[in-house]
C-alpha cells in the first residue's frame, strides 16, 4: 500500500513540475513578431516596428530574434509543438506553411478584412495560386524572395571566347569543355566549370536541380493533386545534363567545399547562386575579379522566359494571435511600398511582388546597386515550391535518385526520373 | 595495427599545429557556445551520476537484503528491461518529453537516465558480498533502512561505487543520440551534440582548423580525467565484463 | 518503499513507452497535427520500405566486418600483451583511450583520415604512386570504412577483456602441451580458444548491441551515403521520426528493429556459445 501512495505522490509531483513551467503567454498584451536572426533583418525590424509603434499606440508590436538554434524551421516546431508560438513570423519557408496549415496552427489570412486586395494588389494571379493550400485557403503572404542564377567569372568566361555567358545546355557543355584543364599534368582535373555539392541531402536539390527543373519547364509543379508531376521530359533533360556535367568531369564530384572558395579562386567559373554571394563576393574578391550573373541555362530548344528558384520565405500569423487583425494592419506596413524598399536597402533581398523591376519607386533602389537589376528582372519568373506537407521527402527521394543517376551514373536519367516518381507517389498513399 | 593506434593520434596532432594557431581555438569560441555546452555536460553527467549511485544502491540493497513480496518479480524485470533494445522506446520516450513540455530542459537529459538496470543488478551483486551481521547490528542500533545504505553499504562499497560512477559518467557524458532528440536549444546542448551539429552543420564553413578545434574539446576533458583516473576506468570496464 | 521510485520511472520510461509504440504503430502522427488512426498502413509501408530493409542489411554487413575483425585484432593483441614485454601498462592504456572518448571525436578524427583529397590516407597512398581510394564516397566499401574505425576505437576495450579471459586459463594445460611437444599454434586452437569461449561470446554480444546502435559515425561521417550505403537502422529510424516527423511509421520501424535485434542475439548464444 505503501508502495503504491509513493507512486501516486511522485505522479502528482511531476505533473506540478509540468504546469508549473509552462510560459506565461497568456498575460502577453502586444503582438510579438519573431524576425529572423539576420543583423540586417533584424535592423529591419527594429525600423519596422518603431515606425509602426510611435503611430499605433493601442497595438504595440514587439519585434524579437528567432532564438538560436539548429535551425529556424527547427525552432518553429518546437514552439509550435509547446504552444509557444509568436503571433507574426515573417521567415517562414514557403515550403513548410503547408504542413502548419494543415495542423491548424495557421490563421486563414483571406478571412482578415482587406487581405485579398493587399494581396491581388501586391502579386500577380500565378503567384496567389502557388501560396494557396489543398484547403483553397491563403495561410501566408510572400514577403521576399532569393532567386537562383548563374555567377560567372567576366574574365575566365572572356577567356573562352564565346558569345558572352552560356545560356543553353549545348553552349555550357561547349564552354565546359574549352575551360577543363589538367594545369600539372597529373591525371587529375584542376579546374571545373561550374561546381554544385554532391551531397544526397534534400535542401542541396535547391542549388541544382530544382532551379534548372523550373528554368526548362517554365515554371512547372513537381507535385500536384497529391502525384508527382515532374515525370515528364523537363525533370529527364535536366538530369542527363547534369549527368553529362559530372560524367565529363565539367562539374567536380569531389568536395570543393572543403576548400577556400574556389569560385572566387577561380578554380571554377561558375555557380548557381542567389544574390546572397554578392556581398561575400564584395568582400572576398581577389583584385582584378569581376562577376556577374545571369538566367540559368535551359535546353536548347527551349523558348519563353526562363524561370527560377526563388526560395521566398513569407510570413503568416499563428493562431495564437490574440488580435489577426491587428497583426496583419502591421505586416501591411512591412510588405508596403516603404517596407519594401526598406528591405531592399538594408538587406538585398527582393520583395516579392509584381513589376519590381519597372515600378519607378524602386529604380533609383536599383541605379545605385547594378548587380541587382537582373534579379529584379529574373522575379517576374520566380517560383517557390508546391504546396505539400511532405516536401522535405519528396527533394529527399529525388536526391536519392539524383545521386544514383547524375552522381553515379547508374541509371538513365529515364530510369532515375522514373523511380523518383514513383517514390514519390508511394509516399502519398498514406 | 597496434602500433598505428597510437599513431593515429598522433599524425593527427601534427596535422592540427600546421592548421590550428591559436586563431582557430578563438574562431571556434566565437561561433559556438562550447564553454556552455561544457558546463552542460557537467551537470548532466553529474546529476546522473548522482540519481543512479543513488537510487541504483537503494534498489541493489532492497533486492539484495530485504524480503518483500514480489522482490523476485522485480528482478526479473529489471533484466528483462537490460535485454529490451533502446530502439523501441525511442520514439515514445520522445512523445512523453514533448507531453510533459520537457523538451529543451535538463529534465528531458537527466531523468529517464537516473534509474539504471545495470547499476541496480552490480550494486545487488556487490551487496550480497557484504554480510548480513553489519546489516543486523545497525539494525538493533536503531538506524532506519536509507541511514544503513548510506552510512554502512556505501563506505563499505567504494570500488563498486567507484566503478559504476565512472561508466555511468562516462556513458553519459558520450550520450548523443538521445540529446540531438529532444534539445534543441543550443544554450543546452552537451558537448557532443554541440560539436556534431558543428561539425555535420554549416557553421564551421567548412574550416578544417575550426572542426577539428571543437574535436580536441569534446575530447579534453575525458582525455584528463583518463590520465588522473586510469586505473579506475580500465577496472571499472573489465569489470562489467565478468559481471554478465 | 525503497523500490517504488524504481516502479514509477519503469512505468513511465519502460512499460508505458512500449504499450505505447505499439499502439502507435498503427497511427499517424507528425506531432503537431493530431493523432490519425491508419490501421495496418504503417506495415504495409514498412514490408514496401526498401530503404529500411537496405539499413538492416548495412548494419549487418557493419556487424558481419566488425565482430570477426573484432576479435581477431583483439585476442592477437591481447596475446601479445600477456607476455611480458615492456612498456605493456602503457600500451594497454593507449588502446584503451579510444574507447573512452565519444565517437564523436573519432569520426572527426577519421574523417580527416579518409577525406578523398585532403584525406592523410589518400595523400600517403599517391605519395607512394596508389591511386586514390573512395574510403567514403565508394558506396561499395564506405561501411567497411566505418566498421574498420569503430573496430580501432573499441579494441582497447575487448583487450582488456580478452586479457581477463586468457589469465583464467590454467597454466598447467599449457605445461602439460608443452610437454607433448604441442607448437603454439596448437597451444592456441586446442586450449586457449575452447576456454575463453565465454568471453569470445560476451565480446560477440556486447559488440553486436554496439554495432546495432551505429548512429552517430554515419551520421557524421556520411550522412547515409553514398547511395545509402551507410545508412545504418537506426539512423534511418532517427531519420523518419526526427526529420520528417512520422511517429508512427518510426514507432514501427522500431518494433520491428527490436524483434530482429533479438532473433540475432538469439542465434548467436545457440552458435558461438558452448557450454562446458
Amino acid at each position: 500500500m505503501k508502495n503504491l501512495l509513493n507512486m501516486i505522490i511522485i505522479v502528482l509531483l511531476t505533473y506540478l513540475l509540468n504546469s508549473c513551467s509552462s510560459s506565461n503567454k497568456d498575460s502577453r498584451d502586444e503582438i510579438l513578431y519573431w524576425c529572423s536572426n539576420n543583423n540586417d533583418e533584424i535592423k529591419f525590424a527594429k525600423l519596422s516596428t518603431d515606425e509602426w509603434n510611435k503611430n499605433n499606440p493601442n497595438d504595440q508590436v514587439k519585434y524579437q530574434a528567432v532564438p538560436e538554434g539548429r535551425s529556424s524551421e527547427e525552432i518553429i516546431l518546437a514552439a509550435v509543438v509547446g504552444n509557444t508560438t509568436p503571433d507574426i513570423y515573417s521567415n517562414m519557408w514557403q515550403g513548410d506553411v503547408e504542413a502548419y496549415a494543415q495542423a491548424g496552427v495557421l490563421v486563414a489570412l483571406d478571412s482578415l478584412n482587406g487581405f485579398l486586395d493587399f494581396l491581388y494588389e501586391r502579386c500577380d494571379s500565378s503567384v496567389v495560386e502557388e501560396i494557396k493550400s489543398l484547403d483553397g485557403h491563403i495561410y501566408q503572404i510572400p514577403w521576399k524572395i532569393n532567386p537562383i542564377m548563374l555567377i560567372y567569372n567576366i574574365n575566365l568566361i572572356n577567356e573562352l571566347e564565346l558569345n558572352g555567358p552560356p545560356k543553353t545546355y549545348s553552349e555550357v557543355f561547349n564552354a565546359s569543355q574549352k575551360f577543363q584543364k589538367d594545369f600539372d599534368n597529373d591525371g587529375y582535373v584542376d579546374r571545373w566549370f561550374g561546381y554544385s555539392e554532391v551531397e544526397v541531402t534534400w535542401w542541396q536539390r535547391f542549388f541544382d536541380f530544382y532551379p534548372l527543373y523550373l528554368a526548362a519547364s517554365g515554371g512547372a509543379p513537381l507535385v500536384k493533386n497529391n502525384r508527382a508531376a515532374f515525370n515528364n521530359k523537363y525533370a529527364i533533360e535536366v538530369f542527363s545534363f547534369l549527368q553529362e556535367m559530372y560524367n565529363k568531369n565539367y562539374f567536380s564530384k569531389e568536395k570543393l567545399s572543403a576548400r577556400q572558395d574556389v569560385f572566387l579562386a577561380g578554380v571554377t567559373a561558375t555557380r548557381f547562386v542567389g544574390p546572397w554571394e554578392i556581398a561575400h563576393a564584395e568582400k572576398f574578391k581577389p583584385k582584378g575579379f569581376e562577376y556577374e550573373y545571369n538566367f540559368m541555362p535551359v535546353p536548347d530548344d527551349h523558348i519563353g522566359p526562363v524561370y527560377t528558384y526563388g526560395d521566398p520565405k513569407n510570413i503568416v500569423i499563428f493562431k495564437t494571435c490574440k488580435d489577426p487583425q491587428a497583426a496583419w494592419n502591421y505586416v501591411k506596413t512591412m510588405i508596403s511600398d516603404e517596407g519594401d524598399l526598406k528591405l531592399l536597402s538594408l538587406t538585398n533581398q527582393l520583395p516579392r511582388r509584381k513589376k519590381l523591376n519597372t515600378n519607378p519607386f524602386f529604380s533609383d533602389y536599383f541605379l545605385k546597386n547594378p548587380k541587382m537589376k537582373i534579379f529584379a528582372d529574373q522575379s517576374e519568373y520566380v517560383k517557390g515550391t508546391d504546396a505539400s506537407p511532405v516536401l522535405k521527402e519528396i527533394f529527399d527521394l529525388i536526391s536519392q535518385q539524383y545521386e544514383a543517376c547524375v552522381v553515379y551514373g547508374m541509371k538513365t536519367p529515364e530510369q532515375a526520373i522514373n523511380d523518383a516518381a514513383d517514390a514519390v507517389n508511394l509516399l502519398f498513399l498514406e | 595495427m597496434g602500433s598505428i593506434a597510437p599513431e593515429n593520434e598522433i599524425g593527427n596532432l601534427t596535422l592540427m599545429p600546421k592548421s590550428l594557431t591559436l586563431s582557430s581555438y578563438s574562431q571556434m569560441l566565437d561561433k559556438i557556445p562550447i564553454g556552455g555546452a561544457f558546463i552542460n555536460s557537467l551537470i548532466v553527467a553529474s546529476s546522473i551520476t548522482i540519481g543512479v549511485l543513488i537510487f541504483g544502491s537503494m534498489i541493489g540493497y532492497a533486492l539484495s537484503k530485504l524480503a518483500f513480496k514480489g522482490r523476485d518479480l522485480i528482478f526479473y524485470i529489471i533484466i528483462f528491461t537490460m535485454t529490451l533494445p533502446f530502439q523501441i522506446t525511442l520514439i515514445p520516450q520522445y512523445i512523453i518529453m514533448v507531453k510533459f513540455g520537457w523538451i529543451d530542459t535538463y529534465l528531458a537529459l537527466i531523468v529517464p537516465y537516473l534509474i539504471n538496470a545495470l547499476s541496480i543488478i552490480m550494486f545487488r551483486q556487490y551487496f550480497k558480498s557484504i554480510p548480513d551481521s553489519l546489516i543486523d547490528a545497525a539494525r538493533i542500533d536503531g538506524c532506519n533502512e536509507l541511514q544503513i545504505i548510506f552510512r554502512i553499504l556505501w563506505p563499505n562499497s567504494m570500488p563498486a561505487i567507484i566503478t559504476i560512477g565512472i561508466i555511468t559518467f562516462m556513458a553519459s557524458w558520450n550520450e548523443v543520440l538521445w540529446p540531438l532528440i529532444v534539445i534543441r536549444d543550443e544554450s543546452l546542448m552537451p558537448m557532443p551534440q554541440l560539436v556534431t551539429l558543428f561539425a555535420v552543420g554549416g557553421r564551421a564553413e567548412s574550416q578544417l582548423g575550426v572542426k577539428l578545434a571543437s574535436a580536441v574539446m569534446l575530447a579534453l576533458p575525458i582525455v584528463v580525467a583518463y590520465l588522473f583516473f586510469q586505473k579506475y576506468f580500465i577496472q571499472s570496464m573489465a569489470s562489467t565484463g565478468i559481471k554478465e | 518503499m525503497l523500490v517504488s521510485p524504481y516502479l514509477v520511472h519503469f512505468f513511465l520510461f519502460v512499460a508505458f513507452p512500449v504499450a505505447f509504440s505499439i499502439v502507435l504503430t498503427s497511427h499517424k502522427w507528425n506531432i503537431i497535427s493530431p493523432m490519425e488512426y491508419t490501421g495496418l498502413n504503417n506495415y504495409i509501408r514498412l514490408f514496401n520500405d526498401k530503404t529500411f530493409f537496405k539499413s538492416i542489411g548495412n548494419t549487418l554487413i557493419f556487424l558481419v566486418i566488425h565482430i570477426p575483425l573484432q576479435i581477431i585484432v583483439a585476442l592477437f593483441l591481447a596475446e601479445i600483451l600477456n607476455q611480458k614485454i615492456k612498456l605493456r601498462g602503457a600500451f594497454r592504456g593507449a588502446f584503451f583511450l579510444p574507447v573512452i572518448v565519444s565517437g564523436v571525436v573519432v569520426t572527426i578524427l577519421w574523417q580527416q583520415l579518409y577525406g578523398y583529397d585532403t584525406g592523410l590516407l589518400n595523400r600517403l597512398l599517391t605519395g607512394i604512386g596508389i591511386a586514390k581510394v573512395g574510403w567514403l564516397t565508394d558506396p561499395n566499401i564506405a561501411m567497411s570504412s566505418i566498421a574498420l574505425m569503430a573496430t580501432w576505437k573499441n579494441v582497447g576495450l575487448y583487450i582488456i577483456l580478452f586479457l581477463v579471459g586468457l589469465q583464467t586459463v590454467p597454466t598447467q594445460y599449457y605445461e602439460a602441451a608443452d610437454l607433448e611437444g604441442a607448437t603454439h599454434m596448437q597451444k592456441f586452437f586446442k586450449i586457449t580458444l575452447p576456454m575463453i569461449n565465454p568471453t569470445i561470446f560476451m565480446v560477440v554480444i556486447l559488440s553486436t548491441i554496439g554495432g546495432f546502435s551505429l548512429f552517430i559515425e554515419p551520421y557524421i561521417m556520411t550522412g547515409g551515403g553514398p547511395l545509402n550505403s551507410t545508412v545504418s537502422a537506426v539512423l534511418y529510424i532517427y531519420k523518419q521520426g526526427f526529420f520528417y516527423y512520422h511517429m508512427g511509421y518510426a514507432a514501427t520501424l522500431g518494433l520491428f528493429f527490436a524483434f530482429i535485434i533479438l532473433a540475432v542475439v538469439v542465434i548467436q548464444k545457440k552458435f558461438i556459445e558452448k557450454d562446458h
